[in-house]
């Protein structure tokens, strides 16, 4: 087995047992790269005269005897917007195609002694469902390479599938962890809202964002978790709590478990053998003790409306500051202030990004901010009460984390409602700001990967992660794509 | 309902091309007419209680970062300040 098929838990023990250095790792990491990157390009920025070095600085750390977090000397891969002092963080846009951060992101700060391999591709400042809208380049899934890796970390998903990082961060503001680790048969966790702070992440929709981590297994991600999780000073969204370290606290038992399962995300518009498939798995965490009990969530039709709302007032408002004045893209020619403003904003931005800064800056216009933003508001109140009364007689909620598995690319770029649908299963979580994993549960006839999508109550991780270790164990791990 | 997109573009400071003015309001008519389908709940807003949403003091930062740091990524800058277009005549 190569050191780059290995999981991170493993590793980590390894590099501590000083069986293997984390220049050996790192270097493996990169020649995997080399490979089969050509094939997937799921990075915008490669950083390896750096990892290398820190790589060897690590080494030099641990023949001294230095302690140093499980993460140490690991070679992880970055979400392009979350900002990483030094390197180019480009959100996959024009518009910061070369910016490089003057600082870093709290996670960066609290991750010191990874080591990073380089920035990943996502959709132009997270907004999309396949990696298509990157200005750059899209990304291919690894199970298939003409079909998409699912978005907006697309590139964040593909890379930890294609063992070309051995777990990566990336972001979720209505699926977009969770979505592509589905497409792309990895572990995925959005976080409770709150509990990463997301200073340094380039903002979308500020009350839905949350950074996140995927890998192959859910013991990496539980390690990524433990790491980031916390308290920031300067995040004023972030929650004030103790958490528990998720990785050594792990066990798989379900039993005693009460698992919900909401009808409205089992009707039309899903996929037959997905939802085959993730009853399968829920029966298979029965089997272990778990009890199963449906469960109604009626609002669930309404969320998808209400989050494109909400997530694009937002966006309108934080993309206000790409003005070509004090970072990023400015157009070469203009008369006059305004004029800059506008050419430098119409040529800095993608279709998609432009389309919902406009459905944004619509809803929140004088006249229609009552008819549209506050009723999308009120909306996710009451999404809200519907999660909180079931979470008193459940403790999880399981769903499919895509309506199907990957679809081709180009196949659903024309049509904007068919593209925001894949985030139907997945955004009343953002909604909520509860905490979901997404882990793979079945293949289907071409072999493409479906993930199932387990939901829990706010700061409620350690039951997703043991929920989905226990899975994990009764399967045997999840498989690796063939490159 | 008719959405007045040049007026929009206005206000978000983008310009949208005539030929493209048709299809961005077609594509906006969809996504208007997927988000009028919500309810109308009587009912207030409020402020997420496990969220209270402490802010820190208002008081300026100072040297955290220098300012050719902060200029670094400046489209033009002159004599350490930000080159604008002239703003008033």
């Amino acid at each position: 087995m190569e050191l780059f098929e290995r999981n991170a838990c493993d590793l980590s023990e390894m590099i501590k047992n000083k069986e293997i250095s984390s220049a050996e790792l790192t270097k493996s990491v990169f020649d995997r790269i080399k490979a089969v990157e050509g094939k997937v390009d799921a990075y915008l920025t490669l950083d390896e005269e750096n990892a290398m070095k820190k790589a060897a600085e690590i080494d030099e750390k641990l023949a001294k005897g230095e302690e140093l977090s499980p993460l140490a000397g690991i070679p992880v891969g970055i979400k392009d917007n979350i900002s990483t002092k030094g390197l180019r963080t480009t959100c996959a846009s024009k518009m910061l195609g070369n910016y490089v951060p003057p600082f870093n992101a709290t996670v960066m700060n609290k991750l010191d002694d990874i080591v990073v391999t380089g920035k990943l591709n996502m959709d132009e400042f997270a907004m999309g469902s396949s990696t298509e809208n990157s200005h750059f380049k899209p990304t291919k899934n690894p199970f298939d390479t003409e079909r998409i890796p699912g978005g907006s970390s697309g590139g964040s998903a593909a890379a930890v599938a294609a063992r070309e990082a051995i777990v990566t961060l990336g972001s979720d503001t209505g699926g977009s962890i969770r979505q592509p680790a589905s497409y792309c048969g990895v572990v995925g966790l959005k976080p409770t809202y709150g509990s990463v702070s997301r200073y340094g992440l380039v903002a979308f929709a500020s009350s839905l964002d949350q950074i996140g981590p995927l890998g192959m297994c859910v013991k990496d991600v539980a390690m990524v978790q433990s790491a980031i999780v916390g308290h920031d000073k300067y995040d004023a969204t972030s929650s004030y709590r103790e958490y528990p370290d998720f990785a050594a606290d792990l066990k798989a038992d379900v039993k005693g478990l009460r698992i919900g399962i909401p009808k409205e995300y089992f009707g039309e518009g899903i996929d037959p053998f997905v939802k085959q498939s993730v009853m399968n798995a829920v029966k298979e965490l029965e089997k272990q003790g778990a009890t199963v009990k449906e469960i109604s969530l009626p609002s669930t039709d309404y969320a998808l409306s209400s989050y494109y709302i909400i997530s694009s007032a937002e966006a309108s408002s934080n993309l206000a500051r790409f003005d070509g004045v004090r970072y990023g893209f400015r157009a070469e020619e203009y008369d006059g202030l305004v004029d800059m403003y506008e050419r430098t904003r119409s040529e800095g931005f993608g279709d998609e990004v432009k389309r919902r800064i406009m459905l944004g800056t619509f809803v929140l216009s004088s006249g229609f901010y009552d008819a549209y933003y506050k009723k999308a508001k009120l909306v996710q109140k009451r999404i809200m009460q519907e999660f909180a009364s079931q979470f008193a007689d459940v403790d999880v909620i399981a769903t499919p984390t895509v309506p199907s598995t990957a679809f081709k690319i180009g196949e659903n770029t024309d049509d904007p409602l068919k593209m925001y649908a894949n985030d139907v299963c997945t955004v009343t979580v953002n909604i909520a700001g509860l905490p979901a994993i997404s882990i793979p549960c079945a293949y289907d006839d071409k072999g493409l990967p479906v993930g199932m999508q387990l939901i829990g109550g706010k700061f409620t991780e350690q039951r997703l992660l043991n929920t989905a270790y226990a899975y994990e164990q009764l399967v045997g791990g999840f498989k690796m794509p063939e490159l | 309902m008719n959405i007045d997109i040049k007026h929009i573009a206005k206000l978000a400071r983008l310009r949208i091309e005539d030929d493209q003015l048709d299809k961005f309001e077609s594509e906006m008519q969809n996504i208007v007419g997927m988000v009028e389908k919500l309810p109308d709940i009587q009912d207030e807003m409020t402020l997420d209680p496990d969220n209270p949403m402490i802010l820190r003091k208002d008081v300026a930062v100072q040297d955290k970062f220098t300012r050719q740091e902060l200029m670094q990524n400046a489209p033009q800058v002159k004599a350490g300040c930000l080159v604008v277009p002239k703003t008033v005549e």
